[in-house]
């Protein structure tokens, strides 16, 4: 239990290629004054050159000179590092993108030593370098995973894997688990993962004194989000939801432990150079033993089932199953690609889900009008005590609305990345092809530009009153968008909105009184800076 | 033996093509429901094509036919049409960039939208009342004949347009 206390992940953070990653990365590069093994990004040397080229856009014949890198405004790298090193700016990334934004506009550049990032904050510039993208968009460098891998005998996976690699497993998965209509199949194992989620709710609270409070939510929605993916994704139970967890579940969620806990020294491993190891050997260690442990549990469960497939067509008997049967089935991936693919999206999948779902009840807590008007909304139309099916989600317009007001809100990932594979003309300013950019989420989803009244709480600021009712939600993309963008999506859509509306149905959800003002801190995602307590209390059906 | 005669019934129904072939609505979800790997009957494919005219970017006028069952989509690819970056996730709610425009009684003809193909409408570029994302629109004989506009393409911001990347 205590393991899991506060238990988040380091997991996404090298992936993510928010400014974290980057920040971390160039920030320790810039410490080592390393020669680095590989150019990352552009010299200094290179953006003093692009200055001296001016270009002019060639479209549209507005005459207005295209600024340089020169240009553009953004803190200086020694503020920069104080404010990482001294003012503990990692678990703030997401409060000094706000600062930034405010004071340097919605597009600026940071620098780290000798990596620069430029910063876009604007909805409208984040939607034209979305769409600028091409076939096989890159995030943010991944060497240090591929090393693991490679050194392993690996492959990568789709949040490791870049260029043709990519595309080619990503053609596979996206066939298989991005259409919603793919995904509503398995509503049936979703809700039943959701039934032990309601028993385990009623078990904890009897814990407590009062016997209505779950300490530490996240807890409970980080075993549920775990159960969930891995009903989909290996076909099978883990036990997260019981009393006593089995071994190799426990096991993982070490190897996952391992990973957060030695978040920022893992970070460094892909951060320090090589030939630095001999000397600073723990975080590269630490990285492959948590890496190990990862790819380990999923071997189990991707070998389990092949050779459950095997006795059944040695008995000549025909072969059912779902997603990860059809992977073994089909062949479309090689068996290590399978490997990697599991081991990376249970990564991608836990943590994620569960903050959401953690920050939902939290604000349904903390604002119960809204509490009682979507709990209207779900009796009305599902009736008392029907259990819902991705099916009825469509006629749940606040459920759904609720999913993407806590996203907007607290977006798990406050900032995402982009390699620039052309020379891009971005707010008026030339920025060279290889430029990393940090699309600041975060920013845009709290800009009152882009949303009225954005601190408030509105679920139903995303009901739309017919079809043709835009929402104009670049501003909010917390699944990202376009090829690259998250592909659980509908996979973490459905569970959470079917762990919501039951959980909605059964419980009044109240903040227990141990639990005060819960702000959100950032430890390679955006997750809660103290445990959220609620109190569930039975609603009379 | 038996491993040969399951992959050669496998092989029959390639689910991935299937799936992918018939990129719009109807139950033909991978693995539907009961989730066999023998099952899967394809959609019949009647002889009656039905007639789609495009109109690309250059105010061109290009008149194809799909086989009902297929998406627009499923036409643009099967028929080779060069519209620049369209239906770059294959039909799979993710990107928006297989936005067609209609005239607004064709629009009413084309059926309910759902939630998910909302929300990625309104990060279309160029988006109009009567937009509807190709992918999703499924071919029947009660659209013959419509014209849907391929929308201008979006203000590039590359500069090099070389493709080289
Ligand atoms: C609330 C839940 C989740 C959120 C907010 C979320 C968000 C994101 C974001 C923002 C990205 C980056 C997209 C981009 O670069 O454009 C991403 C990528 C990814 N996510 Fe999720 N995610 C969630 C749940 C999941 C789940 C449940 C899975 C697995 C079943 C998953 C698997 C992945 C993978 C594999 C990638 C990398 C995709 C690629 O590079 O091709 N995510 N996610
Ligand atoms: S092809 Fe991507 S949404 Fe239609």
């Amino acid at each position: 239990m205590a393991l899991l206390n506060n238990f988040t992940t380091a997991c996404l953070r090298n992936f993510q290629g928010d400014r974290l990653h980057n920040q971390l990365f160039f920030v320790v590069r810039a410490l080592h004054k390393s020669a680095a093994s590989e150019s990352y990004g552009m010299s200094t040397a290179r953006e003093e050159a692009m200055a001296e080229r001016l270009i002019t856009p060639s479209d549209a014949g507005v005459k207005t000179a295209v600024k340089t890198l020169k240009d553009m405004p953004g803190p200086s790298t020694l503020s920069n590092l104080v404010e990482f090193f001294w003012r503990d700016g990692f678990s703030r990334i997401h409060e000094i993108q706000m600062e930034h934004c405010k004071k340097f506009g919605k597009i600026f550049k940071s620098r780290f030593g000798p990596q620069l990032v430029v910063s876009v904050a604007d909805r409208d510039l984040v939607a034209e370098v979305l769409r600028a993208e091409r076939e096989a968009p890159q995030r943010a460098n991944m060497e240090s995973w591929k090393e693991y891998r490679d050194m392993r005998g690996r492959a990568t996976g789709l949040i490791s894997a870049e260029g043709e690699d990519w595309l080619k497993m990503r053609s596979v998965l996206r066939q298989l688990i991005m259409r919603p209509r793919d995904v509503a199949v398995f509503s049936d194992d979703v809700n039943q993962v959701v039934d032990d989620l309601i028993k385990r709710v009623c078990i904890l609270r009897t814990q407590e004194i009062d016997g209505a409070t779950v300490l530490n939510v996240n807890d409970l929605f980080f075993k549920y989000a775990m159960e969930g993916v891995a009903a989909i994704l290996y076909e099978c139970r883990l036990g997260c939801l019981e009393d006593k967890i089995p071994e190799d579940t426990q096991d993982y969620i070490g190897a996952l432990h391992l990973m957060f806990s030695s978040f920022k020294t893992t970070m460094y491993a892909g951060a320090i150079p090589k030939w630095l190891r001999p000397i600073i050997p723990k975080p590269w260690e630490e990285f492959c033993h948590s890496w190990d442990g990862l790819f380990r549990f999923s071997l189990i469960h991707v070998d389990k089932r092949l050779s459950a497939i095997k006795d059944q067509l040695e008995r000549g008997e025909e072969v059912k199953g779902g997603l990860l049967t059809h992977m073994l089935v089909t062949k479309e991936m090689t068996l290590e690609e399978i490997y990697a693919n599991v081991t990376e999206m249970l990564l991608a999948g836990v943590d994620t889900t569960s903050f959401t779902l953690s920050w939902a009840t939290y604000l349904l807590a903390r604002n119960p009008e809204v509490q009682e008007q979507i709990f209207t909304e779900v009796t009305k139309t599902l009736g008392p005590g029907v259990v819902a099916t991705a099916d009825d989600v469509s006629r749940l317009p606040l459920i759904r609305g609720l999913v993407k007001e806590t996203l907007r809100l607290f977006p798990v990932l406050p900032g995402n990345g982009r390699i620039t594979q052309d020379d891009l003309v971005v707010g008026g300013y030339f920025i060279p092809k290889g430029t990393q950019l940090a699309l600041c989420h975060f920013y845009t989803s709290m800009d009152d530009e882009n949303f009225p009244d954005a601190t408030d709480f509105r679920p139903d600021r995303w009901i739309r009153k017919d079809s043709t009712d835009r929402v104009d939600n670049f501003g909010s993309i917390p699944f990202g968008y376009g090829i690259r963008s998250c592909i659980g999506r509908r996979i973490a859509e459905l569970e959470m909105h079917l762990a919501l509306t039951r959980l909605i149905q059964k419980f009044h959800i109240g903040v227990s009184p141990l639990t005060a003002d819960v702000r959100a801190k950032t430890h390679g995602l955006l997750c809660p800076s103290a445990p959220i307590n609620l109190q569930f209390t039975d609603r009379k059906n | 033996m038996a491993l040969v005669t399951v992959f050669r019934r496998l092989a029959l129904v390639r689910l991935r093509e299937y799936t992918r072939r018939s990129a719009a609505v109807g139950p033909s979800a991978w693995l539907t429901g009961q989730r066999s790997f023998t099952t899967g009957t394809q959609t019949l494919r009647s002889d009656n094509k039905v007639t789609i005219h495009f109109i690309n970017r250059d105010g061109e006028k290009i008149t194809v036919k799909g086989s009902p069952g297929d998406s627009l989509l499923d036409v643009v690819i099967n028929e080779d049409l060069d519209f620049d970056g369209f239906g770059a996730c294959e039909g799979t709610l993710a990107c928006s960039t297989c936005h067609l425009i209609f005239d607004e009684d064709v629009y009413k003809k084309l059926g309910p939208v759902t939630d998910e193909e909302m929300d990625m409408l309104d990060l279309a570029y160029g988006l109009t009342d009567t937009s509807r994302l190709g992918c999703q629109i499924c071919l029947t004989k009660s659209i013959e004949g419509i014209v849907a506009r391929v929308p201008e393409s979006v203000a590039d911001i590359r500069q090099s347009k070389d493709g080289s990347s």
